[in-house]
């Protein structure tokens, strides 16, 4: 049943609702597909079920910080603190994650997925050729790239 | 009229954005306390009740599930308190459960103001 899953499509519709809902920032695909995320944070959630895997965002600090200020409804980043910035992206992760399980449970069954965590990293690598990674490069409020990738593989 | 609010959710960003998403959805509150999860809830809610409880369905150490359980079943305590799901859960087999063990209503993650306002006004008189 996965294999009719449009998973970046899915994780796109997903992404837009929670930016336009909750974060009052504009996310687009980007059409420039090239562009490297520097210095970046990952928030990422592991789900199992009908699907295994992670999601996760990478984005740049400024991104992050942009995203938190807006989520937060903040007027600056000057009363911004790391745990905030990591709060927010973590909530951003989640809710993204919430969007894709609502979207594909009736196809995967069930989905169990865990609570976020978000590091200092740069790239989210599968490490079975088992896996299906899905990325996709997006432009927030046209100021910040940032990936939106998912791994997964069914279960038997 | 209600008078007071909790919040639980172990995001204190997520606090921050439910409580300004109540603030302008135009519902107001004389008191307003927060708890990081379950656990931590009901300790206050023991000594310091209030009329609505907005709660998280994932959190560590006692999620919102067994956190409703709990209250209604378990300690029995707060029995006027009216306890919504805030999540991004959305399965309508578990909204059915939590609805089953004692909560009141469920808000699915992401949220509107006119969302806050349809779903707790009823709860507020």
């Amino acid at each position: 049943m996965i294999e009719q899953i449009c998973f970046d499509k899915v994780l796109l519709e997903s992404a837009k609702e929670i930016f336009s809902t909750m974060v009052f920032m504009d996310l687009a695909e980007a059409a420039e597909k090239d562009f490297v995320v520097d210095r970046a944070l990952l928030g990422s959630i592991t789900f199992k079920g009908g699907v295994e895997g992670c999601m996760a965002i990478c984005c740049d600090k400024n991104c992050a910080k942009a995203i938190a200020v807006n989520m937060l409804g903040m007027d600056s980043d000057s009363g911004l603190t790391e745990e905030g910035i990591s709060d927010a992206i973590g909530e951003i992760v989640n809710m993204i994650m919430g969007g894709v399980k609502s979207r594909i449970l009736k196809e995967v069954g069930n989905l169990e997925v865990s609570i976020p965590s978000v590091v200092s990293g740069h790239d989210l690598t599968n490490l079975d050729n088992k896996s299906i990674r899905t990325t996709i490069k997006v432009n927030i409020d046209d100021k910040f790239g940032a990936e939106i990738s998912l791994i997964y593989r069914p279960c038997a | 009229m209600a008078k007071s609010l909790m919040i639980v959710d172990d995001s204190a960003t997520m606090r921050k954005i439910i409580m300004r998403t109540v603030r302008m959805s135009g519902l107001e509150f004389e008191r307003t306390e927060e708890a990081g999860n379950g656990a931590e809830a009901i300790e206050k809610l023991k000594t310091s009740p209030v009329d609505l409880v907005l709660c998280d369905v994932n959190m560590p150490e006692m999620g919102g599930l067994e956190m409703v359980k709990k209250i209604r079943t378990e300690l029995k305590i707060c029995e006027g308190t009216k306890i919504i799901m805030v999540s991004t859960e959305s399965s309508q087999e578990l909204i059915d459960g939590v609805i089953a063990d004692g909560a009141n209503g469920f808000i699915t993650k992401p949220f509107t103001p006119e969302k806050f306002q349809e779903k707790l006004t009823p709860f507020m008189n």
